[in-house]
């Protein structure tokens, strides 16, 4: 089963996961995931995330580093230094940071 | 666009439709949490936590989790291995393959057979009259206490 984190559910701490990870709630700490993440419109994460693909709909302050590709959907906010291969920025998305690509 | 993956486990997990839902909150097999959980609903977890778990719901241990930590819910139902106490308003069941080490605190404690258990149970509820006559104010059932296993 996949790793849901709802709405209402608020994990201070370190998560590291090797499945697939949605977050609609909130973690503040650092996110390590295997896999992709999803990080729902709504949610907000005050977190460092390492994943294999990001996407953004929510709130997100912190670096992120993924193997694959992150996407900043519209209504996304990303805050922090943002190190892919693949990077897309949709518009309406907020986006204010560094840009690795070569890494 | 978390729908996709909604979809994708929802027909994976098959069979656990129960607990499969899309909209309930769950920590899959696969992710480890060190550090603090809180939740205002349901909450069910099949991986692995170091630290306090606290949710507003009914809170789930799957056979697969391991919880080291206090545990704090309107009921609980453990199959995995806890390493805590819990405080629940209403039941706490501990399944056959629970392991489970801690105190637990509810308005009714159940255990099945083949679960391991050590600590202290305490279960909050009035005795009939007629019994409660019967009992010293230290008495064992007017505390509704027992041991399982140890201590």
């Amino acid at each position: 089963m996949a790793t849901v984190i709802g709405q209402d559910i608020t994990i201070e701490g370190e998560i590291t996961a090797d499945e697939a990870v949605v977050v609609a709630g909130t973690v503040r700490g650092k996110l390590s995931v295997d896999g992709p993440v999803t990080i729902e419109a709504g949610a907000v994460v005050e977190a460092d995330v390492g994943a294999s693909t990001l996407s953004v709909g929510g709130t997100l302050t912190g670096n992120v580093t993924a193997s694959e590709r992150v996407d900043l959907l519209a209504g996304g906010r990303l805050v922090g230094d943002v190190k892919a291969a693949r990077l897309t920025i949709a518009d309406g998305a907020v986006f204010k940071g560094n840009v690795d690509m070569e890494g | 666009m978390a729908r996709d993956y909604s979809a994708t486990y929802a027909t994976k997990a098959g069979s656990r439709s129960a607990s499969s839902n899309s909209d309930s909150n769950v920590l899959g097999r696969g992710i480890r949490v060190r550090g603090r959980l809180n939740g205002a609903s349901d909450l069910r977890i099949d991986g692995e936590v170091e630290g306090d778990v606290s949710v507003g719901g009914s809170l789930e241990l799957g056979e697969g989790a391991t919880i080291n930590g206090n545990v704090a819910a309107k009921s609980v139902v453990i199959d995995g291995a806890l390493t805590g106490d819990v405080q629940a308003e209403g039941t706490v069941t501990i399944r056959a393959n629970a392991r489970v080490s801690g105190n637990m605190n509810g308005a009714e404690i159940s255990l099945e057979e083949g679960a391991a258990f050590t600590g202290r149970i305490e279960a909050d509820f009035e005795l009939p009259d007629g019994l409660a006559a019967g009992v010293g104010p230290r008495g064992v059932g007017a505390e509704g206490r027992r041991n399982a296993r140890g201590r």
